[in-house]
């Protein structure tokens, strides 16, 4: 399957901005099952200093600067990506059965694989296992549950606990917050899933990306309906990163599209930037994900 | 050999059956260098060392060397305390610390190197990924860069400590922004100011090719060879060690700058100057590095440079040392350092560490637990504002319990480490040497081969004899620190220290006046040290400017408050009418005049007629109204404090001895005359600051600054004045009384009387005061010298439109004072009740004079704009 992804960020200054510093992780990477043909990045102005590099996770990074006065902003990423299914039911069937506590022994294991898997066991600020995160996560993670079952079955408690609401929650709302409310959007779902899987001592990751949303039949698609889109990822030795979109309650394949991933959001966070400015701005974002 | 009369001083000491005693060799009888020390010290007599005991507290005061503590209100800008007994070292001894030293340095140096390269330390299982990983100072955004040069680590630092056998053990490492050796050299000037009869018969190694490899080792690293720019980044005057950061920046001759002061254009580090952008080479930091580049690091700092990482990533900048280094401050790699150090070197440490226990591991946690009263329990990342560090035998079991939970939780955050006992060193405390535990950091840099070791170091000692933990921040003495080498040689003192000769302000008069100032050596230093032309950093010339305004405005105050007090008691002396009412006229116009509102202003205003002196009193000393003496002084000092490097040591003891006088003043019964005559001493110490500034501030652009902030605050305060007493019009004595305080309280009578020699009269006292081009008091004069700094000021040319603002301000401005007659201004109204061309001339001439600052701002001191950290979405969703 391809897809042609148009990601539109658009800033509007109340006061002309002289200086800005930016960093966009908006150029999606290729991964298993996923080929990033093309992607161009257009910026408007036209920006003084641009240097693209792959940050510590392998993350395609653009960082540009405008250095000249302007009073908008806007970045928009086209990319071009072959998404094909790659098939571990076997691998899952076999290895999938490990009881989770054998299968986090394993990962202390000398593998460079698993070395580096370690790295997305502790906590970070968004993903503390404070306010009860840990007894939520062992409601799944009985003593020897095979452990793809016991992420499946955390992925689907998630899923039914929590109410998606946009708007209750902002990128700095602390994880127990969105425990205590029990509603959120994909971001905060993402987090208390990796939270659940670091309390127990699992390595879980952060991923940014897209999802394809179909118009019911009959009707045409509009434009830029699509948004951003999170969830997370867990390692399981033999079988290796395994991804769970706790929002849909599926596991993501053909129709989720990867940007890149890190310990959470702040390390993969689309756009962000610096200016030197005390007035307020607008901001709008659009997001269109459709089939070549 | 200890002559009796030291008998006293000695007192106990070897009764106390202290820790190992750093005085005695091992066959019990003093090392021979302590024996001529104290042939020395005794020969200096008590009642001679006491008094230069306080010559020392004094010298560290006057020059303004202090220490602030952290969440203690009265803690900033602490006196640093120096104890007259150095720490001895000898020669043998320090010849294996030495090599250990840079042993460890060399050792840890790889170690950065491997962590942010290719990780073969973790791969090959020599150092668990959760000990680096889970450190805050791991920086994820450092990795992979490239490493050109042979050191990645430039500076490196230690604490070590003896125990009672003598071992010497590391307990601490130092690699983000070691601080200490600014303060380990003001000790030794002072010591060789103070007490040289000291070093006799001592051959005392000097601190200075220390100092000489840092500078080398800074502008060696610059990718751009020819006159490379160096600066010191300092998170700024409230930071502990501010002190020390002014302080090298006047000793190695680099800018002090603050974040704002840089920005980053083109993956290019520039200082924002007066004059423009100058390019940066190389920055020596003195922030912890997470703080460095809000874009990409922690995001509300507001101690760093947007685009910092990409400057370092682009190699057109170098930092020392490297961002990411924060990493090595981490205890929990000790236990592994051995193993380390023979996968390396296939050598053992030749400095032991201190025991240590990593809960990252199941044994060593179970031991930590189970052992964890006796065991100091550390966390693996260092807050520099908070104690990561808790003696375990201190701790209430409730608190044991709380943190073996904290533990268990996150066990790859602790290390336990054991308790050593340290040796003791004399020391002098009040009257008596007596024994205290002694730590020892010492300084290393990088000279491109190996690493040079300060020969010498700062010492600290507990603050009683049985405290084991010694920290700055929780007080304790200092001392010198000596490298004694074997042979004494007759007739040769060491104590000379090489000097750089550039950029100097602060310390360089202190140091020449030594008599044993080392010519050859400043000659050589001479050499070192690029001349590039000296810059003013923006954010400095700022606080240059409000030093200026707030020197004036507290003068001003100053002047008229005691012109009022004056008035008054003479007026309640004689009870004329016309006295009653140019008091109130006074008072009146004294709250208009110091925007102490509402003081004397309104119903209540009226109330205190009758007994002024309450007011008057609060005007003075209340700290908390603001417009008052205090609240200005605390306003000027905070801003002299800000640009510390560019006070003279005579500056700072006038400046030391009016906040002082201030101080005491608070505390004394208060007669009318003693505040007068306190208001009298205070003018002429801010006077004397004033003037020794002219004479002495190291940049001719700095004093433009600051005197232009001068002349625009005595500007706007005299038309303050002027507009509060002379725009009514009273009977004739009440006139006449009035412009009389105004000529006093401007120090103008007797010019008056010089040049009219005439009665009071006002045609004739504003002529003298506005327009008079001679009168250094008059309004022109001020505007006149304005203008001329504003003209010379360079001009940016990224604003480049014609005229600047606030030049054709001041054109404008002076134009007008120029076109004004006194005749006009003496015009009554048609009412005849005030002077209402005077008041329209004097509001004009406010709003020129209030604007102009915002111009001059607006061009020179940019850095104001405040820093916004933009996301996208507010939320995935």
């Amino acid at each position: 399957m391809t897809y042609k992804i148009v990601h539109k960020t658009e800033y509007i200054y109340f006061e002309p901005i002289s200086l800005c510093h930016n960093m966009a992780r908006l150029v999606p990477r290729s991964t298993i099952g996923q080929n990033c043909k093309k992607s161009t990045v257009v910026i408007d102005p036209m920006p003084d200093v641009i240097n693209e590099f792959e940050d510590f996770f392998g993350n395609k990074v653009t960082y540009f600067a405008i250095q000249h006065e302007h009073s908008s902003l806007s970045v928009t990423v086209s990319s071009e990506i072959e998404r094909s299914t790659v098939s571990t039911k076997e691998a899952i069937e076999t290895y999938g059965k490990t009881p989770w506590e054998d299968a986090r022994m394993q990962l202390y294991q000398p593998r460079l694989d698993y070395i580096d898997a370690r790295q997305y066991v502790p906590e970070t600020a968004a993903t503390t296992f404070e306010s009860g995160i840990t007894n939520y996560a062992l409601v799944s993670f009985t003593p020897g549950r095979a452990i793809y079952e016991a992420i499946h079955d955390l992925m689907e408690r998630i899923y039914k606990d929590f109410q998606f609401k946009p708007g209750f929650t902002t990128v700095a709302t602390p994880i127990s917050e969105v425990m205590k409310l029990r509603k959120g959007v994909c971001q905060d779902f993402a987090h208390v899933g990796i939270a659940c899987l670091r309390s127990i001592g699992l390595p879980a990751r952060y991923v940014s990306g897209y999802i394809e949303t179909l118009p019911p039949p009959g009707v045409e698609k509009l434009v830029g309906v699509d948004a951003s889109h999170a969830w997370f990822s867990v390692f399981i030795p033999n079988i290796g990163w395994k991804d769970f979109d706790p929002t849909n309650n599926v596991v993501p394949s053909e129709q989720h599209i990867t940007i890149g991933w890190g310990r959470d959001y702040f390390d993969i966070t689309p756009l962000k930037g610096v200016i030197l400015s005390s007035g307020p701005h607008r901001l709008s974002v659009s997001v269109d994900v459709r089939r070549a | 050999m200890i002559a009796t009369r030291q008998a006293s001083l000695f007192q106990n000491y070897f009764s106390s059956n202290y820790s190992y005693n750093e005085l005695l060799g091992e066959d019990g009888s003093l090392r021979p260098y302590w024996q001529t020390f104290f042939e020395s010290f005794s020969h200096l007599g008590p009642e001679e060392i006491q008094e230069r005991r306080v010559a020392i507290h004094r010298f560290l005061k006057e020059n303004g060397v202090t220490y602030n503590i952290y969440g203690d209100p009265q803690g900033l800008n602490r006196p640093w305390n120096l104890d007259v007994i150095p720490f001895l070292i000898s020669k043998d001894e320090w010849t294996t610390i030495e090599n250990g030293l840079v042993q460890r340095a060399e050792l840890f140096n790889l170690i950065l190197k491997d962590i942010y390269g290719q990780q073969q330390l973790i791969k090959n299982g020599l150092l668990p990924i959760e000990l680096v990983y889970n450190h805050p100072g791991f920086l994820r955004e450092c990795a992979g860069l490239k490493q050109v040069d042979k050191h990645q680590l430039v500076l490196y630092s230690t604490d070590i400590a003896r125990s009672p056998d003598g071992k010497v053990w590391v307990l601490n490492d130092r690699t983000q922004a070691p601080s200490g050796s600014g303060y380990a050299l003001e000790n030794r000037m002072a010591m060789a100011r103070i007490m040289p009869e000291l070093f006799d018969g001592l051959k005392v190694k000097q601190l200075s090719p220390y100092f000489t490899d840092l500078r080398n080792a800074l502008t060696s690293m610059a990718t751009n060879q020819t006159q490379p720019r160096v600066v010191i980044l300092t998170p700024g005057p409230r930071n502990e060690t501010y002190f020390e950061h002014s302080y090298l920046s006047s000793y190695l001759g680099y800018t002090l700058v603050q974040g704002d002061d840089l920005m980053v254009k083109d993956n290019i580090v520039w200082l924002k100057t007066v004059g423009g952008l100058e390019r940066v080479d190389v920055i020596l930091r003195r922030v912890d590095d997470v703080y460095c580049d809000p874009l990409e690091l922690k995001e509300d700092s507001q101690l760093g440079v947007a685009g910092l990482m990409q400057a370092v990533r682009s190699g057109n900048v170098k930092i020392a040392n490297p961002l990411g280094s924060g990493i090595l401050e981490n205890p929990g790699i000790m236990p592994f350092l051995p193993a380390i150090a023979k996968y390396y070197f296939n050598k053992p440490l030749i400095l032991p560490n201190i025991a240590s226990w990593w809960c990252g591991q199941p044994k060593e946690m179970k031991y930590v637990l189970e052992n964890i009263s006796t065991l100091i329990i550390k966390k693996i990342y260092r807050d520099s504002t908070v104690s990561t560090s808790v003696d375990g035998s201190l701790l209430s079991e409730k608190r044991i319990q709380e943190l073996k939970e904290e533990i268990k939780t996150h066990p790859y955050m602790y290390v336990g480490q054991e308790r050593v006992t340290f040796s003791s060193t004399p020391s002098l405390s009040d009257k008596k040497v007596e024994p205290r535990n002694a730590l020892f950091r010492s300084f290393l840099v990088s000279n491109n081969d190996s690493y040079t070791v300060m020969k010498g170091g700062l010492t600290r000692t507990s603050s009683g004899s049985g405290n084991m933990i010694i920290s700055n921040q929780l007080g304790g003495m200092s001392k010198d620190t000596w490298i004694i080498s074997p042979e004494t040689e007759k007739g040769v003192q060491n104590t000379k220290i090489a000097f750089n000769n550039s950029l100097q302000s602060q310390s360089q008069a202190q140091i020449q006046s030594q008599s044993q100032f080392q010519l050859q050596s400043q000659q050589l230093q001479l050499d070192a040290v690029p001349s590039y032309k000296s810059v003013l950093p923006s954010h400095t010339a700022e606080n240059l400017f409000w030093v200026g305004r707030y020197a004036e405005r507290f003068l001003g105050n100053a002047r008229f408050l005691r012109t009022v007090m004056q008035a008054i008691i003479e007026g309640s002396r004689l009870q004329l009418d016309t006295d009653k009412i140019t008091d109130q006229a006074l008072l009146m116009a004294l709250t208009h005049y110091t925007f102490t509102y509402p003081g004397f202003i309104g119903e209540a205003g009226k109330a205190k007629f009758d007994n002024p002196w309450k007011e008057l009193y609060a005007m003075m000393f209340d700290a908390t109204k603001s417009g008052g003496l205090t609240y200005n002084f605390a306003l000027f000092s905070r801003a002299v404090n800000a640009v510390r490097d560019h006070w003279s040591t005579d500056t700072w003891r006038v400046l030391r001895s009016m906040e002082e006088h201030w101080i005491e003043a608070e505390n004394i019964q208060h007669t009318h005359f003693k505040m007068i005559a306190m208001l009298d001493d205070l003018i002429t110490s801010m006077v004397a600051f004033i003037g020794l500034n002219r004479e002495s501030i190291s940049r001719e652009q700095g004093w433009s600054i600051m005197d232009t902030g001068r002349k625009i605050e005595a500007s706007i305060l005299l038309v303050n004045m002027l507009r509060a007493t002379l725009v009514n019009k009273y009977e004739d004595q009440v006139a006449y009384n009035l412009q009389e305080a105004v000529l006093k309280s401007n120090e103008s009578l007797v010019n008056y009387r010089y040049k009219y020699k005439a009665h009071l009269q006002l045609p004739l006292v504003l002529e003298l005061m506005l327009l008079d081009e001679n009168n250094p008091r008059s309004l022109i004069y001020q505007v006149f010298r304005i203008k001329r700094y504003l003209e010379s000021m360079p001009h940016n040319p990224l604003n480049m439109n014609g005229l600047p603002e606030h030049v054709s301000l001041i054109n404008e401005l002076y134009d007008e004072l120029k076109g004004m007659s006194k005749e006009e201004l003496s015009k009554l109204d048609e009412s005849g009740g005030t002077y209402e061309n005077l008041d329209d001339f004097l509001a004009d001439m406010y709003t020129y004079l209030a604007t102009i600052p915002n111009a001059i701002s607006k061009t020179y001191f940019k850095h104001t704009q405040p820093q916004r950290q933009l996301f996208t979405a507010d939320k995935i969703t």
